[in-house]
């Protein structure tokens, strides 16, 4: 049975208004300006939690989908295994460091300390740069032995993992010196909030490193 | 051109807010660009699918656009590439989901703009570059051009995910107050399930994107056959497996795209039949359930694709289980439709009737993937013409019945007029006469081209029915794309015409869109935000045919039944 007017009436009652008749019918195309008139306010911050969340289960998708094929290619008769540069393991210290320091100091920004939320933020950072580095240095490596992305299927997808990841990195970096040198008075979030969103991206692309490396190692 | 007569003003002005139009970030700009974008796309891709069946049926024939390249069998596939690139990414996928989807969602949940909008304008963008890019890719030598079209395609899932990303997000955050998950129109549901779907699925496609264009710019071997080649004769089962990566890959993506073209369409239809029928709709939470479970399961299907080129023994059954498992959404979203429909005292507007001829099509269609779905009988009916005439009726001629009965039912809203309705009609079954003549022949074709069990006499005499069949195809093609000018005629006479809607809520539908002004304001709501009382499809007595606006408070609706 649908739906009557008892139940209807339970709803509580709205406060003021009495509910949106229809407007009068005048409009004729152009539209009211109503909305542009009033001072901008902040949109609720939840949708950037939401946002990050989801982005990330969509960057997941794509390493996923290399991986799979990562794991049907391996095996193959022209596959030659990427003997992984042991940078690599200090680059790994470097970026759970960053991880680390990206919680002091967001825990300094929470005890209202700003100036040891910027030093930690921008340690952070620093490590996140240094990350990369090592990232390009373990490529020249790899070239100086010369393995080439268009090695071997290994090779290939050793640079394509490597690749993709730090170019999402760059783009948490990038985030990282957002928060860093934006000025919050005028943006649409609070630093709180971008600090919280950007430390999510960090530490997810942190642990599909994590992951990334298990793969490579493991599996080649 | 510039007149300096009607409104606008000057020059500088039109300039000002042709700027303003290319970098608005308000979403129903940026819907009605996409729905641009998507017109424009179709009537391409369909004068394109015209001169393909020309050149099937008479090869001789020069045909002035196609005699400027050279007639190779790669041509001819490029030219069925572009058809299909344009109508899938910007007709299919662009149109009900980026298009309605951007203009509609917001409108109908209560919102004043989508959450991201910055975003959505960069989407938009990107669209844009892709389409002009896989266009551009057709014109060229094909060796470049298939790179060209690598890249468009990344370039779209880019935007697609952004896209989806936006319409997730404005899903869970934006809701006006009151309006619950249960109260959603089923249309958003369809949007919000289609948008997790994407953000799935055009991730993998990226990827396969991004590993093929490495492949082929940067000579890396995510795909390359050399080893296949190299170990042929002794160990043909694992390295067969080679080619088909991509072809995994890309069928990931690419059956899961028939799902993001048609979840959009169940929730516009489902929306239509019930504000039309002026009823409730029959088990409205199973259908949200349905369409969840074609989300789900369309992310799964992937593998039956690939029962022509080979996989693990067993891989086949589990993908034809879950394929035939689609049957059990699909049969629940027909029952309510019928059921809803049932008895009810419908008014035959053009959007009522492409909303039954999606149906229509849509049975037709489905019936003919049932053998397809399993794996024995489809090695009886994978023909091209068989495989072809299915997933056209089901996919591209459903989907766009769809977006017509949803551009008739929306268009006061999108423009404050209402299209012809005799011309309508007339363009309806035009149409729909039209597109039967050729797919259903193509079913036929494809089962005459199995018949190979038959004795030799009766498959030359099959055989030169054949070419009759395949004649109709081609003269009821040329007629459905003529007929596609009513259309035409239709859209851009009301919209350049001058008379405008009287009224708000012309259908007498429930939900949001219908309480403000048509065509809809800027800022939507203005400053008086929405609450919801009830859900979408709600009677207001029991015994009553009239939908209850779901803006209507009950006290409103106390004084007014009093």
């Amino acid at each position: 049975m649908p739906a009557t007017l008892q139940e209807v009436e339970v709803l509580e009652k709205r406060d003021g208004g009495g509910g949106r008749n229809r407007p009068p019918s005048g409009g004729n195309g152009g539209g009211g300006d109503d909305g542009k008139n009033q001072p901008k306010k902040r949109p609720s911050p939840s949708r950037y939690y939401t946002g990050v969340a989801i982005g990330i289960v969509s960057i997941l998708m794509f390493f996923m989908a290399l991986a799979s094929a990562f794991l049907v290619r391996r095996g193959s008769i022209d596959w030659i295994p990427v003997h992984i540069p042991s940078l690599l393991w200090f680059n790994t210290v470097v970026l759970l460091a960053s991880s680390g320091t990206l919680e002091l100091a967001r825990k300094r920004l929470a005890s209202g300390d700003a100036r040891g939320f910027r030093d930690f933020w921008l340690l952070t950072t620093a490590l996140g740069i240094a990350f990369l580095i090592g990232q390009v240095a373990a490529w020249r490596i790899l070239v100086g032995q010369n393995v080439y992305l268009s090695s071997n299927p290994a090779s290939s997808f050793f640079y394509v993992f490597t690749g993709a990841h730090a170019v999402h990195l760059l783009a948490g970096v990038g985030a990282l010196l957002y928060v860093s040198f934006r000025n919050f008075d005028l943006a649409k979030v609070t630093r709180t909030v971008a600090a919280d969103v950007t430390s999510y991206f960090w530490h997810f692309l942190d642990a599909l490193w994590l992951f990334l490396l298990a793969l490579l190692y493991l599996g080649k | 051109m510039v007149t300096y007569d009607d409104g606008a003003g000057g020059p500088s002005e039109r300039i000002a807010s042709l700027t303003g139009r290319v970098f608005s970030t308000g979403h129903k700009t940026i819907g009605l660009e996409y729905l641009w974008l998507s017109l424009a796309s179709v009537l391409v891709g369909m004068v394109l699918s015209a001169l393909l069946r020309a050149n099937t049926s008479w090869p001789d024939t020069a045909i002035p656009f196609l005699a400027r390249f050279d007639s190779s069998p790669e041509r001819y596939a490029a030219m069925r590439l572009l058809h299909g690139s344009l109508m899938v990414f910007f007709v299919l996928t662009a149109a009900p989901q980026l298009g309605l989807g951007n203009f509609l969602l917001p409108l109908q949940i209560g919102a004043e703009e989508m959450a991201f909008p910055e975003l959505n304008r960069l989407a938009f963008w990107l669209t844009v570059v892709s389409l002009v890019a896989m266009t551009a890719s057709f014109f060229g030598p094909l060796d470049r051009g298939i790179n060209v079209w690598l890249v468009s395609a990344a370039v779209f899932s880019l935007g697609a995910l952004l896209s989806a990303l936006n319409f997730t997000v404005t899903t869970i955050e934006l809701r006006a107050k009151g309006m619950t998950l249960p109260r959603m129109p089923v249309t958003v549901w369809a949007w919000f399930v289609n948008a997790i779907l994407s953000m799935l699925i055009f991730s993998v496609l990226l990827a396969g994107c991004t590993a093929v264009l490495s492949d082929r710019l940067l000579g890396s071997h995510f795909f390359s056959a050399a080893a296949f080649l190299a170990q042929q004769p002794q160990n043909l089962v694992r390295e067969g497996s080679l080619p088909v990566l991509w072809q995994r890959l890309f069928w990931y993506f690419a059956q899961a795209e028939v799902y993001v073209a048609m979840l959009p369409c169940f929730g516009i239809i489902t929306h239509l039949v019930a504000t039309f029928a002026r009823r409730p709709l029959w088990k409205e939470r199973l259908v949200v359930l349905a369409l969840c479970g074609v989300g789900a399961a369309g992310f799964c299907v992937w593998g039956y694709h690939m029962f022509a080129t080979g996989m693990n023994p067993y891989a086949p059954l589990v993908f034809a289980v879950l394929a035939s498992s689609l049957g059990i959404p699909a049969a629940v979203l027909l029952a309510s439709w019928l059921s809803t429909l049932w008895n009810s005292r419908i008014e035959f507007s053009t959007a009522v009737l492409f909303a039954i001829g999606f149906i229509s099509l849509f049975i037709a269609g489905g019936l003919s993937g049932l053998f397809l779905a399993r794996h024995d009988l489809a090695h009886a009916a994978v023909s091209e013409d068989f495989v072809i005439g299915h997933f056209h009726l089901v996919m591209g001629v459903a989907a766009t019945f769809a977006i017509l009965a949803a551009l008739f039912f929306w268009y006061p809203k999108l423009f404050g007029r209402r299209m012809n309705e005799t011309l309508g009609k007339m363009h309806f079954w035009m149409t729909f006469v039209g597109v039967y003549c050729i797919f259903m022949p193509m079913h036929w074709l494809g089962l005459l081209t199995q018949s190979n069990l038959l004795p030799d006499t009766q498959r030359v005499a099959l055989a030169s029915a054949g070419g009759a069949i395949r004649t109709l195809v081609t003269v009821a093609t040329i007629w459905t794309v003529a007929a596609q000018s009513l259309f035409v005629i239709n859209f851009f006479g009301t919209l350049l015409g001058r008379r405008k809607a009287q009224e708000n809520n012309p259908w007498s539908a429930s939900t949001l869109e219908w309480s403000i002004a048509c065509p809809a304001p800027e800022g939507n709501f203005g400053s008086d935000a929405p609450v919801v009382f009830r859900g979408a499809y709600e009677l207001a007595v029991p015994s009553g045919n009239a939908l209850l606006p779901q803006h209507l408070s009950p006290e409103l609706l106390a004084q007014k039944i009093r």
